[in-house]
C-alpha cells in the first residue's frame, strides 16, 4: 500500500465508524485529531484494532504516543513506515 | 502520620528497593527520597511556603511523583492535573487555586508560557527547576498536623468550573493504611498505576506502594486504553497488584486477550472502583481467574473508597449488580430518604476519616458528605448502589457532569441552548450534544468537537450532535434529560429517530419556523 491509500482508508474508517458518517467533518491530513478530539482514548483503542485488523500493522507500544497520533499525516506515515519494516 | 513519610521511610529501611517504575526510568526508595528532597529545595527557592499549591501538569513520570513528594515534604499542597488536559481548563484549576507554581513535563516547550499567559501563575518544566537546586540538597521535612490538606483533585463541576475536592494527610493515609492492611500490600508487591495521577485511585497506587516499601509500575495516558499493549504490561511486569475502572478490565478481556491464557502468575489481587462491573462480565472473569482475589470499592473523590466488597464463589450465581458492600476505612455509611414519601430512594451519606476537607475556595466541610448516590440495603445489610440524584455521568470510570461540557458548548456564538447526555452503556457508552442554534446560524459536529476539546479534558469531548429547534422541557421548566436520553438510546444500532422534537439533525433552526415546539 503506498502512503496514500493507507491514508484513505484510515481517514475512512475515522470518518465511518468514529464519526459516524458525520457529513460536516472532513478528515484532511493536517486536521489535528487530537486537539479537536475526534481521537479520544477510546477511539485511539478503536483505531488500533483498525490498523492491526484491517491494514495488518501491529503498532508497538512505545511508538503509542501523542506525536504519531496528531493527525492523518502522522498516522499514515508511521503505518507505512511500519509496514515496509514487516515486509 | 504525614503521608510523605512513607517513602522517607522507606528509604531508610531500603534505600536499593525500586519504588517507581516509568516511561522516563526507574527510582529505588534511595533515589525517590535524594530527588523529592532537591525538588523540595527547587520549590522553597522559587518561594514555594507552607500550605502553597504546587500545580504539576503532566505525564505519568517518576519525576512527577518526585514533585509531588517534594511538595508534601515542605508542607505544601500539591494538585496534579493530567497532560491531556487542554491549557484553558489547567488555568481554570490554577486560577481556583490560586498556584504558587505549575511544574511541567520536561521538554514541553510553549505550554508553559501559554498557561502563564493565560492565568498567571508562573510555570516552570521539572528539569529547569531541579536545576535550581544542587544534587544533595536536603531541605528537612515541615513538621506539619495531620489535618493539613495534602492534595487537591479537581473533578467535574455542573456549573462549568471544576472544583476542587481537598484531601488532607489524614484523609489519605487512614485509606492507605486501610486498604494496604486489607490486601497485605508488602515490599515484594508490584502495584499497576492505572489511574491518571488526578484520579483518586492513583492515591492507591502510589502510597499503599510507598508505605510497604513495594514497587508502582506507572502506565502512561497512550497505553492506558490499549488493551493488548495492557494485557502485555500485566505479564511483563509481574503485577501483583491491579486496581483500575472495570472498562480497562472490560477491554483487556474484549480486545486484548486477557482471558486466552493463564492469569498473570504474580497477580494476587484486582481491584476494581469507579463504576459498576457488568455482573456476566465479572463471572467470567471470576472463572478464569479463580486464585486471584477480586473486590469492588466504591467512593467519590470526596470520601475516597467508602465501602468495599470481595467478590466470592457465591457470586457466580448472583444475577444482579455486585453490592458495594460494607463501611471501609473507619467511615460510617448510612442511607438517608430523599424527600418524604412512602418507599422513597435514598441517598448515601458518609462520615468519617476519609471524608475531604472540603472544596477548594468555599467553606470547610461541616457534618456528614452527601455522595448524591442513591444505595439500598441488600441481603445480608450489605451495600447497593441505585443511580445517581443529579446529572454527573460516569463514562468508562471518568466522573462527569453534564452541565460542565454543556457550558463550555453554550460559549460558541453559534448555539443558543444546548443539552448533553450520555447514551449507550458500558465500554459504548458516548455523549450527545443536542443544540438549539441561534436563528440562521449553523453548528457542526467538528466545530462543538474543536471547541469541547480547547476547554475540556479529552474524556468529556461530545461524541455525537443533533440540531433541535426547542429543547424538551419537563412541568417545571427544566431540560427534560429522561426525554433527551431515551431519545438518545433509540438511536443506537443506527435507527436515528429521536423524539420529534430533536428529530432536525443538520438543518438550521432558522430555516424551519413551524418547527416543533
Amino acid at each position: 500500500m503506498t502512503n496514500e491509500e493507507i491514508g484513505e482508508r484510515i481517514a475512512g474508517y475515522l470518518h465511518g465508524e468514529l464519526l459516524d458518517g458525520e457529513r460536516d467533518l472532513r478528515i484532511e491530513p493536517e486536521t489535528p485529531l487530537l486537539e479537536w478530539g475526534v481521537l479520544n482514548s477510546m477511539n485511539t483503542m478503536r483505531l488500533l484494532n483498525f490498523i492491526r485488523e484491517d491494514l495488518g500493522v501491529t503498532v508497538p507500544p512505545a511508538m503509542i504516543a501523542g506525536r504519531h497520533f496528531r493527525n492523518l499525516a502522522a498516522i499514515s506515515d508511521l503505518v507505512s513506515s511500519l509496514s515496509a519494516a514487516e515486509s | 502520620m504525614r503521608l510523605h513519610q512513607y517513602v522517607i521511610d522507606a528509604a531508610a529501611a531500603s534505600p536499593g528497593a525500586v519504588a517507581v517504575v516509568g516511561p522516563d526510568g526507574v527510582l529505588t526508595y534511595g533515589l525517590l527520597d535524594l530527588l523529592a528532597d532537591r525538588y523540595a529545595a527547587a520549590l522553597r527557592s522559587r518561594g514555594v511556603g507552607v500550605g502553597d499549591r504546587v500545580l504539576i501538569w503532566s505525564g505519568k513520570s517518576v519525576h512527577a511523583v518526585a514533585v509531588m513528594q517534594a511538595a508534601l515534604r515542605i508542607g505544601a499542597v500539591y494538585v496534579p492535573v493530567s497532560s491531556a488536559n487542554p491549557v484553558a481548563r489547567v488555568a481554570r484549576v490554577a486560577r481556583d487555586c490560586a498556584a504558587a507554581v505549575a511544574v511541567l513535563d520536561s521538554g514541553q516547550d510553549g505550554r508553559g508560557s501559554a498557561l502563564e499567559e493565560r492565568c498567571g501563575v508562573p510555570a516552570v518544566a521539572a528539569d529547569e527547576l531541579l536545576d535550581l537546586a544542587r544534587p544533595g540538597s536536603r531541605p528537612g521535612p515541615h513538621r506539619g498536623e495531620p489535618d493539613d490538606p495534602a492534595y487537591i483533585l479537581y473533578t467535574s463541576g455542573s456549573t462549568g468550573d471544576p472544583k476542587g475536592v481537598c484531601l488532607s494527610h489524614r484523609n489519605a493515609t487512614a485509606f492507605v493504611r486501610w486498604a494496604g492492611d486489607l490486601l497485605g500490600v508488602g515490599p515484594d508487591d508490584r502495584l499497576a498505576n492505572h489511574a491518571p495521577f488526578n484520579f483518586d485511585l492513583s492515591v492507591f497506587d502510589l502510597y499503599a506502594a510507598f508505605r510497604a516499601g513495594a514497587s508502582v509500575h506507572l502506565i502512561t495516558a497512550e497505553l492506558s486504553y490499549a488493551p493488548a499493549e495492557l494485557v502485555r504490561f500485566l505479564a511483563e511486569r509481574d503485577i501483583s497488584v491491579w486496581y483500575s475502572v472495570p472498562s480497562v478490565l472490560l477491554l483487556m478481556m474484549r480486545f486484548g486477550g486477557l482471558l486466552d491464557t493463564e492469569a498473570p502468575p504474580a497477580l494476587r489481587a484486582c481491584v476494581f472502583a469507579g463504576e459498576p462491573f457488568p455482573i456476566g462480565q465479572l463471572q467470567v472473569l471470576r472463572k478464569a481467574w479463580s486464585g486471584v482475589r477480586l473486590l469492588n470499592w466504591y467512593g467519590p473523590t470526596e470520601t475516597n473508597v467508602c465501602t468495599w466488597y470481595e467478590v466470592t464463589e457465591a457470586d457466580l450465581a448472583r444475577t444482579e449488580p455486585l453490592p458495594i458492600g460494607r463501611p471501609a476505612c473507619g467511615d460510617a455509611v448510612r442511607l438517608e430518604p430523599v424527600g418524604d414519601a412512602a418507599g422513597a430512594e435514598a441517598e448515601i451519606v458518609v462520615e468519617g476519616p476519609t471524608v475531604m476537607l472540603g472544596y477548594w475556595g468555599r467553606p470547610p466541610r461541616q457534618g456528614p458528605y452527601r455522595t448524591g448516590d442513591l444505595g439500598r440495603s441488600g441481603p445480608g445489610g450489605v451495600l447497593e448502589y441505585a443511580g445517581r440524584r443529579d446529572q454527573m455521568v460516569k463514562v468508562r470510570g471518568n466522573r462527569i457532569e453534564l452541565g460542565e461540557i454543556e457550558a463550555a458548548i453554550s460559549t460558541l456564538p453559534s448555539v443558543a441552548d444546548v443539552a448533553v447526555v450520555a447514551y449507550g452503556a458500558e465500554l459504548e457508552t458516548g455523549l450527545r450534544a443536542v443544540v438549539v442554534p441561534v436563528p440562521g446560524a449553523r453548528v457542526t459536529l467538528r466545530e462543538v468537537k474543536r471547541h469541547c476539546a480547547e476547554r475540556l479534558p479529552p474524556y468529556m469531548v461530545v461524541d455525537e450532535l443533533r440540531v433541535a429547534a426547542a429543547l424538551p422541557l419537563t412541568a417545571n421548566g427544566k431540560k427534560d434529560r429522561a426525554a433527551l436520553a431515551a431519545g438518545a438510546d433509540g438511536a443506537i444500532g443506527g435507527h436515528r429517530a429521536a423524539p420529534a422534537v430533536m428529530d432536525r439533525p443538520e438543518r438550521p433552526a432558522g430555516s424551519d419556523p413551524e418547527g416543533p415546539p
